[in-house]
């Protein structure tokens, strides 16, 4: 019996003393050479190569990520034990648990971000009972509020109908962004570095930073700017000019057109998706051809200092442009600055003289300063 | 357990209007399930895993480890098949069942699919016979299925359709380019196209709004939940009125009898393997065609020693499905637009009325199609692999289009589900084995359906075409399958009577396909449910009349 | 103390690039997949990460093909062998070509399973590792991910019923 016990109390310390190296090892191994060490389980391999050729080589593993004693325990788990997914990913709480380390280094861009609408947390979007007794909550909203939630809306949030009162099934993540920084911007490219494309496949033409990319909750990888689509909108039957600035094909994903409704005009005359209709809010009337990024600031949305750069402060008509009724809120306003006609205020024909006022000069884009 | 008043065996298409009429009529209900309650984040509409595109296996059930099932071909060969597999003739094991993941189509059948027997006469060698109910007993029902489930459409265009008292919920998705392409080429062919109902909100409906046109419909669950299934709809009422409760994960072992002959509840496998038993007054099976039959057949007693309802060894006889044939157009404009559900235009003008022929079908356009499909419904001449093959996708992907539909089948009796003597699966259960097949006259009929779909792809102006016409070796059931269970009046060549109730044992309904006498020429959830809704208030009205307790 | 445990794990698992093939066999099914898929305006098969993508469900849902790959990718190896001296990989294209013909012509279950999987990879969806960026989707013209604006309704309004 004695016997018994002293091997029971050998086997406890042995597994005790395991334990304590193992974490402390295991830290120690992790952040070593900027996170080589993770990087010598293969299955970390690909992506510590991938990240390694990026503009964050100098920075570790272990800034970006966090790597509690849980998680090297579950890590340890499955690389012995556990069924390896297809492809390791971040899980929801690894991207929320990112965002302070991105701000870490760019505290103007996250202050930025942080002021603006895209930081809307979960509770915000998800418990506010204007839009959930309007709308059925569905699994779409996760599409562009929420991509990195692991789990389908009935897990997110009940009870499931309109008449609430809503509550968040995790109440972790009430105060957490649902759009974090890895929605527009990737930070590794997945895949092993050998196979990886010689060359971008650019399907719009001009050459944006790859960090700037749209998290595709469906695929739940990131797909950057450049292969993204802008998309072929009309107003009426008429093809609207939309700016080729790839960047904007990220805003489109969440700000997007809808094919025509059963029953209106545009479906009934087969034309295609309509400008304005969705969420999309694509500069048309006075301001065609405006990239988004032309009025916007990429974090935090804000365009109230951008009239002046290309209009005089007080516009011909005598109205302060950084005072004037520049609705944005509602599609049907007619001050609605995305699609604000000259005709909606001359409406008794347009004055010659100001027919060649000179906003075409300022379209230069300049794509190379992803927001 | 506490007992209750009914079981009801499967959360699909039936089982789901099962339980909220019963529910609704104060009836206590469970309703077991065996597979999940799946969302569309489940999916993540991957093209290689859904339940249509099974490469990688089904996304809504029953997953591959463990659920085997046995088929025979022409030469009597045994093969083993996984549920992500063609032969295994699989149909969704989810809250919802096929439901979740169907292309939507809710077709009501013609006032003939319901006499079949009366309008051609029985094919020597086949099993084909009359419904025991018409077309007008059904028309209510049907009408109550669309309003209630919320289906879109607009069937003013074809004159070939039973009476109905009120026209559809929801007007049609605005049509696609097939349409714009293929309607004026019906049209010169002297056809009546139309738009396809479809169980898919096109405006907002029922609390829920309306489609998002997306690549990924058939086969995929909606995440918008603009498509109309079981677990949106009747499943969720079902659960609010408080009488009825949905387990998941349970696998249903057997139906349980007494001394006297009567169904007393129901013996199952819990999501953590234990066995079960849940008492109630009355036993409803709505499991689809392979596995209600399945669950009679294993339900053996002393008292019925060859399975519940099986007196006759009519249980699992008359299995058919749909023989799809169609062919493939190819054109020298650019076809697809991208948007969805893609199947927007049918005509049901072959349906019935050939000479010579018994019977026919709907043909229609195909659903919006994934690059995937593209790869071998290239033109004929077209290399397997390499760069013509490449180059090919390139040139027809987009100027493709797809008309078929589902040929109605000429049952036989030899076409059947038996349960396997060896072969068993995860829960130790003798598996589902598939035998036989239609009668030939369907191939005859599904050729001619393909040469008519060839045609009108012809009239359209495809420079090409390709048949699809093939001659499968073993009954097809898939997500179509039917008549296992067959309803009629005599109890020698049926299993159940008018009202879904087994002629043998009469606190034991069979409401699902199972019970299709023949399968019309159109996809059958409709049916489907318009069976349930039927069956179900005269079930709830006998409850509320003689009752059946025991 | 710590990397005994990794070092452990290190074991349990094969080290190298790939879950079940060996760099060799990567070469050399690498060869075969790029002459079912070669590269044009727009990558072959491996640049867009089908060898990702058949390896990785060579020990999922593809297990039971193991044994036709390994079968399989000796025979390539040793046809090109017998034919041209040289492994698969080192050929020129058209002595791919031909071994690779030759293969089909001897309707080899194994190159029919490869051609099926080397269609699905660049084909299918993107997260299986085949078909990176959806660039097989935007050859055809798709957009990817698709561009889907939110209905706009209020059901407090009386829409639906």
């Amino acid at each position: 019996m004695k016997r018994l016990l002293k091997i029971a109390a050998l086997g406890v310390g042995l597994v005790a003393l395991l334990a304590i190296g193992g974490i402390y090892g295991a830290s120690a191994y992790y952040t070593s050479q900027l996170g080589k060490g993770c990087a010598n389980c293969h299955e970390m391999g690909e992506y510590f190569s991938v990240v390694h050729g990026a503009p964050h080589r100098n920075v570790g593993c272990m800034d970006c990520h966090e790597a509690s004693l849980g998680t090297k325990l579950r890590h340890i788990r499955v690389h012995l034990f556990g069924r390896m997914p297809e492809a390791i990913r971040l899980r929801d709480v690894d991207v929320l648990e990112m965002v302070p380390n991105c701000q870490k280094c760019h505290q103007q861009e996250y202050a930025k971000w942080h002021a603006g609408p895209h930081s809307a947390t979960y509770s915000q979007i998800f418990t506010n009972p204007a839009q959930n007794s309007r709308q059925h909550l569905m699994e779409d909203c996760l599409r562009c509020h929420g991509m990195h939630f692991d789990g389908s809306v009935r897990e997110l949030v009940q009870p499931q109908n309109t008449q609430g009162p809503w509550h968040l099934l995790r109440k972790g993540l009430a105060d957490q962004p649902t759009i974090p920084c890895q929605a527009c911007h990737q930070v590794h490219r997945e895949g092993p570095l050998e196979v990886r494309p010689q060359r971008r496949f650019s399907v719009a033409g001009q050459p944006v930073h790859d960090s700037l990319a749209y998290f595709d909750r469906r695929e739940r990888i990131h797909f950057a700017a450049t292969a993204l689509t802008l998309p072929t909108l009309h107003d009426g039957a008429r093809l609207v000019t939309i700016s080729q600035d790839p960047r904007a094909a990220i805003c489109y994903q969440c700000h997007a057109p809808r094919q025509p409704e059963a029953g209106t005009l545009a479906a009934a005359n087969g034309w295609g998706p309509q400008v304005g209709s969705g969420d999309d809010r694509t500069a048309m009337g006075v301001h065609e051809g405006l990239s988004c990024f032309s009025c916007h600031n990429g974090h935090n949305q804000n365009a109230r200092a951008s009239c002046k750069t290309c209009h005089p402060q007080m516009s011909h008509c005598g109205i302060d442009v950084e005072k004037m009724d520049t609705t944005f809120a509602s599609a049907k306003s007619p001050h609605n600055i995305h699609w604000v006609k000259c005709t909606d205020c001359h409406q008794h024909g347009i004055p010659k003289k100001k027919t060649a006022a000179p906003v075409k000069a300022q379209l230069v884009q300049t794509p190379g300063r992803s927001g | 357990m506490k007992r209750v008043n009914a079981v009801v065996v499967g959360a699909g298409a039936a089982g789901g209007i099962v339980a909220k009429e019963l529910s609704t009529a104060g009836l206590s209900v469970v309703l077991l399930e065996r597979g999940k309650w799946y969302t569309s984040n489940d999916c993540r509409k991957d093209d290689l895993r859904n339940q249509r595109t099974t490469l990688l296996g089904n996304a809504f059930g029953p997953e591959d480890e463990g659920n085997p099932r046995v088929w025979v071909d022409a030469k009597s060969v045994l093969h083993t098949a996984w549920p992500s597999e063609g032969d295994y003739q699989n149909d969704a094991a989810c809250v919802g069942g096929g439901t979740l993941s169907y292309g939507a189509q809710a077709w009501r059948y013609m006032p003939q699919d319901f006499r079949m027997r009366s309008t051609y006469g029985a094919p020597a060698g086949s099993s084909l016979e009359d419904w025991p109910i018409s077309y007008d007993d059904l028309e209510p029902f049907y009408e109550k299925s669309e309003y209630e489930i919320g289906i879109s459409g607009d069937y003013s265009g074809t004159p070939f359709h039973g009476p109905r008292r009120r026209d559809l919920p929801m007007p049609p998705l605005p049509p696609g380019r097939e349409f714009g392409i293929l309607e004026p080429a019906a049209k010169r062919l002297g056809l009546h196209p139309f738009h396809i109902p479809m169980a898919r909100n096109s405006v907002p409906y029922n609390g829920r709004g309306p489609c998002m046109r997306c690549r990924w419909c058939v086969g995929f669950a909606c995440e918008v939940d603009a498509k109309n299934g079981s677990q949106n709809t009747v499943i969720p009422i079902a659960l609010n009125t408080g009488n009825c409760e949905l387990r998941t994960e349970c696998m249903v072992k057997e139906i349980l009898t007494d001394d006297r002959g009567r169904a007393r509840g129901v013996s199952y496998f819990d999501s953590r393997g234990h066995l079960q038993e849940q008492l109630s007054d009355l036993v409803v099976v709505s499991g689809c065609a392979t596995e209600t039959a399945r669950l009679l057949l294993n339900s053996k007693s002393k008292l019925f020693p060859q399975g519940l309802g099986n007196r006759f060894d009519q249980v699992g006889r008359n299995l058919q499905g749909h023989h799809y044939t169609g062919a493939i157009g190819y054109f020298d404009i650019e076809t697809y637009d991208d948007v969805g559900p893609g199947a927007t235009i049918a005509i049901s003008d072959y349906n019935h009325g050939t000479p010579g022929l018994c019977g026919g079908g709907m043909l229609a356009n195909e659903f919006i199609r994934l690059p995937i499909h593209s790869v071998d419904r290239l033109p004929t001449n077209t290399p397997r692999w390499g760069p013509g093959h490449k180059q090919a996708m390139r040139d027809w992907h987009r100027r493709t289009i797809v008309i078929m539909g589902p040929t109605q089948q000429i049952p036989t009796a030899e076409g059947r589900v038996t349960v396997d003597p060896t072969v068993r699966d995860k829960w130790r259960l003798p598996v589902v084995r598939i035998s036989g097949n239609v009668h030939p006259d369907t191939f005859e009929i599904g050729a001619v359906q393909a040469r008519r779909a060839e045609a009108w792809l012809k009239e359209a102006g495809a420079v090409s075409t390709t048949l699809m016409a093939g001659k499968p070796q073993v009954v097809s059931a898939g997500q179509h399958q039917a008549g296992t269970c067959r309803m009629g009046d005599d109890p020698k060549g049926s299993v159940v009577n008018r009202h879904c109730q087994i002629h043998d044992v009469d606190n034991v309904f069979v409401i699902d396909s199972s019970v299709h006498v023949t399968n019309g020429g159109f996809n059958p959830a409709l049916t489907i449910m318009a069976i349930a809704y039927f069956a179900s208030e005269a079930l709830v009205r006998n409850w509320k009349g003689t009752g059946f307790r025991s | 103390m710590g990397g005994v445990a990794v070092a452990i794990g290190c074991t349990a698992h094969k080290r190298g690039n790939w879950d079940f093939l060996g760099d060799d066999e990567a070469r050399t099914l690498g060869a075969i997949c790029d002459q079912i898929v070669p590269a044009d305006d727009f990558p072959s098969a491996t640049q867009a990460g089908v060898l990702t993508y058949i390896d990785r469900q060579l020990v999922r849902h593809y297990r039971r093909h193991q044994d036709v790959y390994r079968e399989g990718l000796v025979q390539a190896h040793a046809m090109s062998m017998k034919r041209f001296g040289q492994e698969l990989a080192a050929l020129s294209r058209q002595q791919q070509f031909e071994v690779v013909s030759a293969m089909e012509g001897e309707e080899s279950r194994f190159f029919e399973m490869v051609r099926r999987h080397t269609l699905e990879g660049y084909y299918g969806s993107p997260r299986h590792g085949g078909n990176r960026d959806a660039v097989s989707w935007r050859m055809l013209g798709l957009a990817e991910p698709p561009l889907l604006g939110r209905a706009q309704y209020d059901l407090r309004k009386g829409s639906g019923e």
